[in-house]
């Protein structure tokens, strides 16, 4: 069930109507409240607006079921138990997002106008924005782990306001399974981030760190039953919104001539020994589901390279094609080795863009979440010269944006 | 035209590695290869100097460049013209740097080294020309550099028919579809039977020899060196947490151990929370100077190399890689613990 928003204003009370949103102010406080958070500011981004927001953590696309139709964003929300049936009812064009300092958070930039806001899918959406203060000698995993649930109830609790309301779109998702219509089968493989605190992605409120290649449905990923918690790379990182949309899973089902016959969900170890090990089985779980392709995409920079390419190499081992969705890090000038690790045996990539390319932001009227910008040690607000690697999503591998690179001609 | 040709300390007869250390230099007409060069060019352009560095200093001060093109242009020069490096690789790092500094300053550049040269990947987009392997091959290689440099010269690109090398820029532009539109397409694509339909070249990675291993440990001088970003406390150089440009050095003289509060570490890619605790478990200084004491090394070198190893990309970290290695051989060492995060 999609209802489309394409106004956000703070008010008295929560409410969703024709295309409009309005976020109970003191209600949203409320929800977002815990002993890690001295206090927390809520403000709207809108497409087209004068605004930048620096330090984006994650963001999440509201959504909720209809009492009695099960929950969303299990284990965190609710219990840690399969979701994906029924009916969701989403805020197509909306987001929950929270900006601000956390350890290990990369700088990460999204301009709601200006030549960065094409590129960040979040530069299109309206977002509600959730700055905050920590509580004095709260740990810093403390407040992490506050945002990230504040972020969902908040979520959640919009969709809420829009559940009577007549949805705009109403669509099906693909349904994995064995089907005998002798179209290709095809898998998306998604590797999750698995770096410890600040750089770790949730399935069912759990870290897929440490174990093997698992399969879940897209509509599990529409009930938010993967959450991020990753704060590296901003370029290349793959929000809680971008899992919920997977751009891949939908760009699959909408095409008739392949099947899509299975989501894979991979943990990005640190190592070399575990990247070849769920390697090795993730490409053999594809086998034993009888697939003729496959999409990999992947979290992070530099040895995440790695998780994709060994991956493509695996399969192809297996007879699957596979095809890796890849960023390039081409150095400022683009002319360096595009990738940091090569496959061997497979040779099909599609880029999502050069990480090091710089880009100037012209000046913007409004800043949130941060008033500096500490990589370049200039108010937010400024000129910016900075490289397409700090914009929000930018090249994420799940495959929202259109940046490309190629030779200069 | 007015031309300053580049040359090593080996081919401006110096001296071999034992000279590596020279510093940069501008002498009046052509010298070594040059000459030839000179006279292949004929009357329609000059040598009006050649600029000299060893590749040790090129190597571990980048400045050498834009100093010599600063001399260069105070003679008239209107084209820097480097090599050929053939495979060396501090000898065509600093060809290709000095070539884009040419650039750069707005005179005409151009290097010749063999495509296998490490060194390829610093010349920054400016025009470099394929040479022979190694100097057997000089006469051939001067006749390919002599041919470029009058094209160059004339203020047209080379092509790869005239031998040109290296890689070509990636720009960043937007697609008509999403990625994951695109994915699926390639799909379709490959399951078509088309095996080499790509958006990304397959970069062609070198391969390095290790060294040999070193006779008698008790007898060699040790060198620290890490990715780990590890830096004094407070980043006084503030070094990047990620996609490092640059790497620091400091000393170890007079210490002991890396203690929590004298270094810290500021990598992005993991959580520093125990590195910080005690940093000697990304340079692992404690114990090297227990090997030190107990004489089951020789030495530990007084200073520390070091940058971060995140998000970097190839052509820094190989650059990084070869200013190191200058470094540490002009220092005299014989043994390098390299930890990695």
């Amino acid at each position: 069930m999609v209802h489309e928003v394409r106004e956000l204003e703070l008010g008295e009370r929560t409410s969703y109507s024709a295309g409009r949103l309005a976020v109970g102010e003191q209600s949203v406080r409320d929800l977002l409240r815990d002993p890690a958070l001295a206090e927390v500011r809520l403000a709207c981004a809108a497409p087209g607006d004068r605004v930048r927001i620096v330090g984006v953590l994650d963001a999440v696309q509201p959504c909720a079921k209809a009492p009695g139709g099960g929950g969303v964003f299990p284990g965190l929300l609710g219990p840690a138990l399969p979701v994906g049936r029924g009916e969701t009812h989403v805020l197509r064009g909306a987001a929950v997002l929270a900006a601000g300092y956390l350890p290990r958070a990369q700088e990460a930039i999204i301009d709601m106008s200006g030549p960065a806001a094409p590129l960040s899918p979040l530069g299109a959406t309206c977002n509600l924005v959730v700055e905050f203060t920590p509580a004095e000698d709260a740990a810093w995993e403390d407040v992490d782990a506050a945002l990230r649930r504040g972020l969902v109830t908040v979520a959640a609790n919009l969709a809420e306001a829009a559940l009577d309301a007549e949805p705009d779109a109403v669509e099906e998702l693909p349904e994995p399974g064995s089907t005998a219509n002798g179209k290709p089968r095809v898998a998306v493989v998604t590797n999750l981030q698995t770096q410890g605190k600040f750089k770790d992605v949730f399935v069912y409120g759990r870290s897929l760190s440490g174990g093997l290649p698992t399969v879940i449905t897209p509509g599990e990923l529409d009930d938010g039953a993967v959450v991020s918690g990753q704060y590296g790379h901003p370029a290349l990182k793959n929000p809680t919104i971008l899992h919920q949309t997977h751009p891949v899973v939908a760009a699959l089902g909408a095409n008739d001539e392949l099947e899509l016959a299975a989501l894979v969900l991979c943990p990005e170890p640190v190592d070399q020994a575990n990247k070849e090990l769920v390697s090795a089985h993730a490409a053999r779980l594809c086998a034993g589901l009888g697939l003729d392709a496959a999409i990999v995409t992947k979290e992070g920079g530099g040895n995440a390279d790695a998780d994709v390419t060994l991956k493509m190499d695996r399969l192809e081992e297996e007879g699957i094609s596979a095809v890796g969705i890849l960023g390039e890090m081409a150095g400022r000038d683009g002319t360096g080795p595009p990738l940091v690790v090569a496959p061997t045996k497979a040779t099909a990539m599609v880029s999502t863009g050069n990480y090091d390319e710089r880009m100037t932001l012209p000046a913007c009227e409004r800043a949130l979440g941060r008033d500096r910008v500490a990589l370049l040690d200039q108010p937010s607000t400024d000129e910016l010269e900075l490289p397409v690697a700090v914009i929000y999503c930018a090249q994420s591998t799940l495959g929202w944006g259109r940046l490309t690179c190629a030779e200069t001609a | 035209m007015r031309i300053v040709h580049y040359v090593n300390q080996f081919f401006a007869g110096i001296g071999g590695e034992d000279a590596a250390g020279t510093g940069p230099e501008l002498r009046d007409g052509a010298l070594g290869p040059g000459r030839r060069l000179a006279a292949l060019l004929g009357d329609e352009h000059e040598i009006v100097a050649t600029a000299i560095c060893g590749d040790d200093y090129a190597a571990s001060h980048p400045e050498f460049a834009a100093e010599l093109v600063s001399g260069a242009r105070e003679r008239g020069a209107e084209m820097v013209v480097a090599g050929p490096a053939f495979t060396s690789g501090r000898y065509g790092m600093a060809c290709a740097r000095i070539a884009a500094a040419a650039s750069e300053a707005g005179l005409l550049g151009l290097a010749a080294m063999h495509p296998e040269n490490p060194g390829l990947g610093e010349a920054a987009g400016t025009s470099v020309v394929e040479s022979g392997a190694i100097s057997r091959h000089m006469k051939d290689s001067l006749d390919g550099l002599a041919a470029a440099t009058r094209k160059v010269a004339t203020g047209e690109q080379l092509t790869a028919q005239d031998g040109r090398i290296g890689p070509v820029a990636r720009t960043n532009r937007l697609a008509q579809r999403s990625a994951a539109e695109r994915a699926v397409a390639l799909v379709l694509t490959r399951l078509g039977g088309d095996r080499d339909a790509t958006e990304i070249p397959l970069p062609d990675f070198d391969s390095v020899t290790p060294a040999a291993p070193i006779s008698d440990a008790a007898e060699a001088v040790f060198a620290l060196v890490t990715e780990g970003g590890f830096v004094p406390a407070g980043n006084p150089d503030r070094l990047e947490s990620a996609r490092a440009s640059k790497w620091v050095r400091h000393s170890l003289d007079g210490l002991d151990s890396a203690e929590s509060g004298t270094f810290e570490s500021v990598h992005g890619g993991f959580s520093t929370q125990w590195a910080n605790a005690d940093p000697n478990r990304i340079l692992p200084l404690d114990v090297a100077r227990e090997m030190e004491r107990e004489g089951a090394i020789g030495r530990l070198h007084g200073e520390y190399l070091g940058t971060t190893g995140n998000g970097t990309t190839v052509a820094d970290a190989r650059r990084f890689g070869m200013e190191w290695a200058a470094e540490l051989r002009q220092a005299n060492i014989q043994a390098v613990i390299l930890t990695a995060t």
